[in-house]
């Protein structure tokens, strides 16, 4: 199959629209590995919560999930920063065995007290330009894809700068390079622990609630999406937030081509084969040994 | 008079002494008591729901003992480690419908090709040198690879899934009408399996799983061929979970990739009994399993009026409260009295 130019930028759009979402809740995934050394097992789902609160507040006080992101943003972050405190703390010098089999269980219990308020029954948010699509240079833009594009582009670059520029952000930093280091400089460790999970799921939620305008939700919807986003972490370097940036546009335009060539549900293996070929060839990633958050 | 309680004193001490001399022995006593324990409680058990209850608690001991030999035992994180039984499912499921070969040998064959598959994922992560966090994400990037693929694979039923014809009743088709039959054939696999846990714990294969375990590095140093015994104890889970697999395929006659290429399922058949028994430990699938399915069936039962989702529930907390509470699972607990009981019989004797 050959592509002209208009279809090969109509996939390059439709696969960055996808990458900017991965790259959020990759970002995410990063920066709890960066600072504590913990691989959130259950991130994807925080990310369903995300969408379930949005679906909430549309449902039940009509509220544009666009008007309910910080909502989403603001309620995650309070779990995160909890479990953070009442579980993760617990395990955080314990064998990664043990880590990852706790971070299972808080994700298949979230799972399951979503099937049990919510049914497993599918839900999805009916907003009015919900198929509104706006074509600019023979380009198709989905309005609420582009939406989520630039919010989710917009929300990368604050979180960015948060880390960058403010003494929080730098208190983050200081703790992912060495966290005995920090603790004497007198940075108060826990608390940036909890503040970190916190941040690092809630972006994640806001990136679920940007996907709820055209995109139907199942209690399990969050595992699809942690998967392609630990692809994206391994393949932007474990603990690098740059990384995880442009490793989420990466991913999303090697599925829009895997989709455009051999149809959607092969697109999924093939960010599987990516990731595969990463861990088998680099498995150190795209940025080495830079950690860098 | 005096005399006489001295001697008899003694006499026990010294019996239970010799009992309570090797912790190893008596957890592989307390797993095959309870293995008797189901067969005898089956014989009084009329309802099917209580024997089907009874089948799927015998068989997630089981396949509960292959996850414990290559996570407990060598430490290797095979998060995904249901790969190995939908491959020994979709072998037994294949071998019988289109060529015709009995599920007798069809499980056997099952444990074949997943220790086969089990070698190849080992030799993959030996040879790019995948530890821990990396190898755990393989393992469930391979699951989900696995999933698209065999929803692909029309050879074995594509999105549809494959089917055993019931119609096909009789011992040489292993298609039984009763659940009893199906009871006594996974117990004679999980006996099978507890001894052989056991012999691999005893032999000096277990004692280099379990120092691999501990401490890759230090193990290497001292000369045990760690990939050897990476690759071997992977092999044998991975064979185990075929066969187990095989089992479960005649059990419930019917799989699609979406059931069985899944974490949910993953987290309640290989790695809840040995989390809450204690993972690494002899006794751990066994003590877990007989409290994993009959408590998570009872829950659902009785607790969730109806609504699904009480079954997750209760596994996420279990694991939850297991890593927090009990890091070495029901097991642990007992052997700290085990040790307090030892301590105390041996003191009086001195």
């Amino acid at each position: 199959m050959t592509m002209t130019t208009d279809i090969f930028l109509q996939t390059i759009v439709n696969g960055l629209f996808t990458g900017a979402i991965y790259a959020l809740v990759a970002i995410g995934l990063t920066l709890i590995y960066g600072v504590m050394l913990i691989l959130n097992f259950a991130h994807g789902e925080f990310l369903m919560l995300g969408m379930y609160v949005s679906y909430w507040a549309f449902d039940l006080l009509g509220l544009d999930p666009y008007l309910s992101l910080p909502i989403s943003a603001l309620l995650i972050f309070v779990l995160g920063a909890v479990i953070q405190w009442g579980l993760v703390n617990r395990v955080l010098d314990a064998h990664p065995l043990n880590q990852i089999i706790l971070l299972l269980g808080v994700s298949t219990l979230i799972t399951g007290l979503v099937q049990f308020f919510w049914t497993a029954q599918p839900r999805v948010v009916r907003v009015s330009y919900e198929t509104e699509v706006f074509v600019y240079q023979g380009i198709r833009f989905s309005v609420p894809r582009t939406v989520a594009f630039f919010a989710a582009m917009i929300i990368s670059l604050v979180l960015y700068m948060f880390l960058q520029k403010t003494r929080t952000g730098a208190a983050i930093r200081a703790v992912s390079q060495s966290r005995s280091g920090a603790l004497l400089m007198g940075i108060n460790v826990k608390s940036i622990y909890m503040l970190t999970f916190g941040l690092g799921v809630a972006v994640t939620a806001v990136g679920g609630s940007l996907l709820t305008p055209n995109y139907r939700m199942i209690p399990t919807v969050g595992q699809t999406f942690a998967v392609t986003a630990f692809v994206v972490v391994v393949l932007g370097t474990m603990g690098n937030f740059i990384g995880a940036f442009i490793g989420g546009l990466i991913i999303g335009l090697v599925e829009a081509f895997a989709g455009f060539y051999f149809g959607g549900d092969v697109k999924i293996i093939a960010s599987m084969l990516v990731f595969i070929l990463i861990l088998l060839f680099k498995p150190s990633g795209l940025f080495g040994k830079k950690k860098g958050i | 008079m005096e005399l006489s309680t001295k001697t008899l004193g003694v006499s026990r001490r010294s019996w239970l002494r010799q009992l309570l001399g090797d912790w190893d022995q008596i957890q592989l006593l307390i797993s095959l008591v309870v293995l008797a324990l189901i067969g005898v409680v089956s014989l009084f058990v009329e309802s099917p729901y209580y024997m089907g209850i009874m089948v799927l608690t015998t068989l997630y001991i089981f396949t509960g003992i292959s996850w414990n030999i290559v996570a407990g035992f060598s430490g290797q994180l095979v998060i995904a480690h249901i790969i190995f039984l939908a491959v020994g499912a979709y072998t037994t499921v294949v071998l019988n419908n289109t060529y015709g070969i009995t599920p007798w040998v069809g499980i056997l064959a099952g444990g074949v090709v997943a220790g086969l598959l089990g070698r190849v994922v080992a030799f993959i992560a030996l040879r790019y040198g995948l530890k821990m966090d990396y190898f755990a994400l393989f393992t469930i990037a391979l699951m989900v690879a696995m999933k698209t693929f065999f929803l692909k694979w029309e050879y074995v039923g594509g999105a549809v899934g494959m089917g055993l014809s019931l119609r096909d009743a009789g011992f040489s088709k292993m298609i039984f009408s009763s659940k009893e039959p199906y009871l006594y054939i996974i117990l004679v696999l999980t006996t099978i399996g507890v001894l052989v846990q056991y012999f691999i714990y005893q032999s000096k294969m277990g004692k280099y799983f379990i120092a691999i375990r501990e401490d890759e590095a230090a193990a290497s140093a001292l000369g045990v061929n760690t990939s050897h015994y990476n690759t071997l104890a992977l092999v044998i889970g991975a064979a185990m979970a075929g066969v187990g697999g095989g089992f479960y395929m005649m059990y419930v006659t019917y799989i699609e990739p979406p059931q069985v290429f899944d974490l949910g399922l993953n987290v309640e058949i290989m790695m809840a009994a040995p989390i809450i028994g204690g993972l690494g430990s002899l006794a751990g699938p066994v003590l877990g399993g007989i409290l994993n399915k009959p408590l998570a069936e009872f829950v659902r039962g009785t607790l969730s009026g109806g609504r699904s989702g009480m079954t997750l529930i209760v596994y996420g907390s279990f694991l939850i409260l297991v890593v927090l509470l009990m890091p070495r699972g029901v097991t642990g607990v007992l052997h700290k009295a085990f040790l307090k009981l030892q301590r105390r019989v041996t003191r009086t004797n001195e």
